[in-house]
């Protein structure tokens, strides 16, 4: 994108400092992903806490840079790939503002599984590596967003459906957990909600990912199966 | 201006001799060729500035040389100084790119302005699409937000990057040439383990020293308030005996340790292997006493260069290991091999197996696998770390494998350069 075409500079600050801030609810979004994932592995309860309050956070970032985003069209009525990128600024926070919440939905189910005097080391480690690939997916989708860089992003809607499988496969093994030995269910079962959760985080990447691609080439590619993307 | 002195001249006779309208006519044609010449040189001019080049196009006569030569010179001078001029900034870049910290220069609006290529791999950047970018665009870790927006730079900010959780950083900023700022970014991942290391030390000596310590002060609590019998006394004098020399033994390996650490490197000397084995064998035998089946494995030719005691106290270390804690009734191997790439000396037992996860720390110094069992045994924590620095000392490796259940091998790899008499 073009922006020294704009007459006014002042302008072209205003959506740089709008990009700057949808990146940096990125960056509280993915610190909360890695320490709920932390978490997990090494059974602080006590970072639980901490992560339900920045959450509020990056609730209360969502609803600021949705506001910018409404001045900014009264204000300055953008056209063309401006308004591409205000648009997609503010679909981008709702996924990460989701993204967030399951974060924290994550960090709630561990509390629950420790407080319950229960290991989740011992049902297989796949979410830990899970949970590394989606924050991966994560990171890939907003540095595609601050470069602004279609190919990264299209790599990260093509690496989502690979979470996707590794999840199918994580819920397979627990439900063979559960058959063998029926006391684990409950634990199977927050664990199950876990993966899901960490598997939504994914998605909103992807979702990320492809406004994007909307951004810079203007094309909505949501919901595109099957045709090239 | 020749030009039209010379058509006056002519001209003046002209009209002086024939009319006088002849010789304002012969005056004017000079005039009108005079303009044309000053025409054809205002034209190569204007063609010059507009695309200007060091070459022999700008070329003129009268006048007109003089001010063509100026230019060129002025234009030949300019372009030697911005080479020059390129020539320094393109050293001063390769010099930043040479740094082994990270740098990066960010201006008003913390924009990229430029960074080497440590900082690229550190911060995960691109210089070449994210110059003029927002640097909290790309490193978005809130801590490293509040600290760039909170302006004070009077500390360092140490980071755990998001992108590689095992590294450390410590960021400086420092401003520079009005409000611009200049980041240094430093990987200080190995001075935060050693800090770890020491401390973790620190403690555990100091726990390890303190539980004998607490027995005997225990005991003699007991023995100047209470009167007791003989047989009671010998018992309790014998207990605190044992305190005592446990805690020597800790000082003495940790002196073993010290002195190994700052001692030259060891001799040279051949050290007879074959005798050395049949010696540790019936270290094993003794100590055994007789509990464990032990199988000498020794098809090596060759023997060791090296500190004689050193290699001795190392190997007889990992054998004592193995009859330690190999339950009673197991099987314990000491094997000796020699190839064209070096030689090893290898324990393998058929005893409990050690968890994968304590391997890498079993050389730590005081890194217990379970502490109750293996103080019972006797072992003072330092064993290992002691075996591993005079083999590295050899430049030797320590190899560990194991399985639980099913049991342990130790090996010392030695070098090539380490075998004698092959």
């Amino acid at each position: 994108m073009n922006e020294s075409q704009h007459l006014s500079s002042q302008f072209d600050e205003e959506l740089g400092r709008l990009r700057t801030h949808v990146l940096q609810m990125g960056g509280m979004v993915e610190t909360q992903v890695s320490s709920a994932i932390d978490a997990y592995s090494s059974g602080e309860v006590a970072s639980v806490k901490s992560i339900v309050e920045a959450d509020r956070k990056i609730n209360d970032l969502e609803k600021a840079i949705d506001d910018d985003c409404a001045h900014v069209i009264a204000k300055r009525q953008p056209t063309a790939s401006d308004l591409r990128l205000v648009l997609g600024i503010s679909k981008i926070v709702t996924d990460l503002e989701r993204a967030g919440d399951e974060a924290k939905k994550i960090a709630k189910g561990v509390r629950r599984i420790y407080e319950a005097g229960h290991l989740p080391s011992q049902y297989g480690i796949g979410i830990r590596h899970l949970a590394e690939a989606a924050l991966n997916l994560v990171r890939q989708a907003l540095d595609a967003f601050a470069r602004l860089d279609t190919a990264q992003a299209q790599e990260v809607i093509r690496a989502d459906s690979d979470v996707d499988t590794e999840f199918k496969s994580i819920i397979r093994q627990l439900i063979t957990h559960m058959m063998e030995d029926p006391r684990t269910i409950t634990t199977s079962i927050e664990i199950i909600s876990i993966a899901r959760a960490i598997e939504r985080i994914g998605d909103h990447a992807k979702n990320v990912a492809e406004q994007v691609v909307f951004v810079v080439e203007g094309r909505d590619i949501r919901h595109v199966k099957g045709q090239a993307k | 201006m020749i030009l039209a002195v010379i058509a006056a001249a002519i001209a003046i006779p002209v009209g002086i001799f024939s009319r006088p309208w002849h010789g304002w006519a012969v005056f004017c044609v000079g005039l009108v060729l005079q303009q044309l010449i000053h025409f054809r040189h205002f034209s190569r001019l204007d063609r010059w500035t507009r695309n200007p080049v060091v070459d022999a196009s700008l070329e003129g006569e009268g006048a007109w040389d003089d001010i063509f030569g100026r230019l060129y010179r002025h234009e030949k001078e300019l372009r030697a100084q911005i080479e020059q001029r390129d020539q320094t900034i393109s050293l001063l870049r390769a010099a930043a790119q040479a740094l082994t910290d990270g740098v990066v220069m960010l201006d008003l609006q913390n924009n990229i302005m430029f960074c080497n290529t440590t900082a690229e791999t550190q911060l995960g950047l691109k210089l070449d699409t994210d110059q003029g970018q927002s640097i909290l665009n790309l490193v978005r870790q809130p801590e490293f937000v509040v600290y760039l927006e909170a302006l004070d730079f009077s500390r360092p900010l140490t980071l755990r990057p998001e992108r590689y959780k095992d590294r450390v950083y410590a960021i400086h900023v420092i401003p520079y040439a009005g409000s611009r700022r200049l980041m240094q970014i430093k990987d200080i991942t190995q001075a935060d383990r050693l800090d770890q290391t020491r401390r973790d030390f620190v403690a555990n000596v100091s726990h390890e020293l303190r539980t004998p310590l607490t027995v005997l002060a225990g005991f003699l609590e007991t023995m100047q308030e209470i009167e007791l019998d003989d047989t009671e006394r010998r018992r309790y004098l014998a207990m605190m005996a044992d305190q005592s020399d446990r805690m020597q033994s800790i000082v003495q390996d940790l002196l073993t340790l010290s002195s190994i650490e700052s001692a030259p490197p060891p001799d040279n000397d051949a050290v007879d292997m074959a005798n050395l084995i049949d010696k540790l064998r019936r270290d094993a035998e003794a100590l055994s006493a007789g509990r464990h089946t032990i199988v000498v494995d020794a098809d090596g030719s060759g023997d060791l260069r090296g500190s004689e005691p050193e290699l001795v106290s190392a190997l007889a270390n990992l054998v004592t290991n193995a009859v330690r804690y190999t339950p009673p009734g197991g099987k314990i191997t000491l094997i000796w091999k020699t190839s064209p790439q070096g030689a090893e000396f290898a324990v393998q037992d058929t005893g409990p197996g050690i968890d994968a996860k304590h391997i890498p720390r079993l050389t730590e110094r005081f890194y217990r696998v379970d502490r109750g069992r293996s103080r019972d045994s006797g072992g003072t924590g330092l064993g290992l770390a002691i075996v591993k620095h005079s083999l590295n000392r050899h430049q030797a490796q320590l190899d560990i494998k194991s399985e639980v259940g099913v049991g342990s091998r130790f090996a010392a790899r030695f070098p090539a350069s380490r075998v004698a008499n092959q």
